[in-house]
């Protein structure tokens, strides 16, 4: 038997699942081949791991931890009530209230604007009517 | 306390009878988990998972199947999401560090493992190597493969839980473990523990 047909087998050779006829082969092979066996300790090691790491130790406060989330659960609920209805019914009415204030400011302006009286001028500062460029030019000549 | 009254108080929201459906399954679902995610933190939170699933929908279950079967599509549903969501992360986070120009710690670490002599290698190491060879199998013989080495479920169980035949679990298994002896031959060749 060739070392890649033996290979193809270790594993159902582990868990015993061959025929008899091929057991015994398998069997033979690996008295004669020492990389064979290298593997098969290689194979065995690798899957004896599963034994070891399978049956985790319970966690004793598993259900505590899960009774405490079961709780949290309608609080959760009821905050996403509250996000979900209360806050854009809350900033609507400050819209409208905004819109409205807008409104009222507007026409209590444009009503204002009727008949507009000057309060005071502005008494803008003009250099040039003061002194003209031409005649500040012609001064430095 | 059977099956039909275990379903029947936690339907009327029992918290008592819920607690005996937990401490009577926790081992069971959380085994399952850790079978596929490979961390017990990881398998412990996707357990909670499942017990609040089961309470939340109680309601919905129509006792065709045993509380068990049930427990073990939603632990294996659960735990393949979780890991499918971990690579997709790990995807971006890997796509991150290229353009950050950061070094991927995986590889670092697998290039450090290279070096070690063979009598060196720890227990830890060779339990990465498993893992990671249980992950490269399809979906569909990872769950099968888990259930029955991790659990111990015979054949016909398993075809329940998949909802498959008992010839395609046979399938599925042999080509399992097939493919696991493949790639922990590839890793024996390269001497990659």
């Amino acid at each position: 038997m060739k070392h890649k047909c033996i290979h193809k087998d270790l594993i159902f050779y582990l868990d015993n699942e061959l025929s008899e006829e091929k057991r015994t082969a398998v069997e033979k092979h690996l008295e004669e081949c020492a990389d064979c066996r290298s593997f098969l300790v290689f194979l065995k090691d690798e899957m004896q791991i599963i034994e070891k790491e399978k049956n985790p130790e319970a966690s004793p406060f598993f259900y505590t931890r899960l009774s405490a989330r079961l709780d949290e659960r309608p609080q959760f609920k009821q905050q996403g009530l509250w996000v979900r209805f209360a806050q854009p019914a809350f900033f609507s009415v400050m819209l409208i209230a905004g819109i409205y204030g807008g409104l009222r400011l507007g026409s209590n302006a444009s009503s204002g604007m009727i008949n507009p009286e000057p309060t005071s001028t502005i008494q803008l500062m003009n250099d040039f009517e003061n002194e003209p460029i031409e005649s500040f030019l012609l001064n430095e000549l | 306390m059977d099956e039909s009254e275990l379903i029947k108080g936690i339907q009327q929201g029992d918290n008592k009878v819920f607690r005996v459906l937990v401490e009577t399954y926790q081992r069971m679902v959380v085994n399952t988990c850790f079978g596929i995610v490979h961390s017990t933190a990881d398998a412990e939170d996707l357990a909670q998972d499942v017990f609040l699933e089961i309470f939340r929908t109680a309601g919905s279950f129509r006792g065709d199947s045993k509380i068990s079967t049930w427990l073990y599509r939603i632990a294996t549903n659960r735990s393949l999401n979780f890991v499918r969501n971990k690579k997709r992360k790990g995807f971006f986070q890997s796509l991150e560090e290229t353009f950050t120009g950061g070094k991927n710690r995986n590889s670092e670490i697998s290039e450090n493992r290279s070096d070690q002599p063979d009598q060196n290698i720890t227990d830890q190491q060779r339990s990465d190597l498993l893992h990671r060879a249980i992950d490269q199998l399809p979906e569909k013989q990872r769950i099968a493969f888990t259930l029955n080495k991790y659990e111990e479920l015979p054949y016909q169980q398993i075809a329940e839980v998949m909802e498959i035949s008992l010839a395609s679990v046979e399938s599925l298994i042999h080509r399992a473990k097939k493919n696991l002896q493949e790639q922990l031959l590839d890793c024996y060749k390269k001497k990659c523990v």
